[in-house]
């Protein structure tokens, strides 16, 4: 947990810039995760 | 980013729009931690066309469209990131844009909502990452309680923020 509670606080503590960059590199994972169709299905859909 | 924030304050000289600061899940990475997002939600002043009493984002279409920008229903990409771009409506998203603070990205200067507003804004909004996302201001301690019990009074907030404390805050 103070492991946790460290790295948010460092991320924190990151320029803006350095941050959006962060930003950018989760929005490409989540694009190549979605294009490679393992997604699950979203619960909703799942449990119609 | 440093792309997208260059076409948009592109907009600004142009004329396109007025004041715009950046709001959602990447006006909170200002404060917090890397918050992942899909896109960037830009507050915007826009005037209306004469002759009408209605804002447009037709204008802001056309514009991006000019140039090369592609239109994805709600959103338009600029540079790499998708963007949506919401007009202040309410006289707390005005506000909210007024008080807006100043920013570099890579040595571009942009307007990032205040800490306060944003929480103000997701209470209003009242989705469950909208909720979600007020809990991470708290817990990392990010916002001036003063400030924010002043926005919530002047917009008529305070029973919506009494109802997520009960529920959310256990308060």
């Amino acid at each position: 947990m103070d492991k946790d509670k460290e790295r948010r606080k460092r991320l924190t503590s990151l320029p803006f810039s350095e941050k959006l960059k962060i930003l950018a590199k989760l929005r490409d994972r989540d694009r190549a995760i979605a294009a490679s169709g393992l997604r699950k299905k979203k619960v909703r859909q799942a449990v119609r | 980013m440093k792309t997208t924030l260059e076409v948009i304050n592109g907009m600004v000289n142009d004329g396109v729009i007025g004041k715009y600061a950046i709001g959602g899940a990447v006006g909170a990475t200002f404060y917090l931690e890397p918050l992942a997002t899909a896109d960037v939600d830009i507050f915007v002043m826009l005037s209306t066309a004469p002759g009408s009493s209605l804002l447009s984002l037709t204008p802001i279409y056309d514009y991006l469209r000019t140039r090369g920008c592609q239109v994805e229903g709600e959103r338009v990409v600029v540079g790499d990131w998708p963007v949506q771009f919401l007009p202040a409506h309410s006289a707390l998203e005005q506000e909210a844009l007024a008080q807006s603070v100043e920013t570099e990205v890579e040595g571009v200067r942009t307007r990032v909502l205040r800490a306060e507003h944003l929480v103000a804004i997701a209470l209003k909004t009242g989705r469950a990452k909208d909720y979600a996302r007020i809990v991470q201001f708290l817990d990392q301690d990010a916002i001036d309680a003063d400030r924010l019990k002043r926005i919530l009074m002047r917009h008529a907030l305070v029973d919506k923020w009494e109802k997520f404390e009960r529920k959310y805050l256990g308060g």
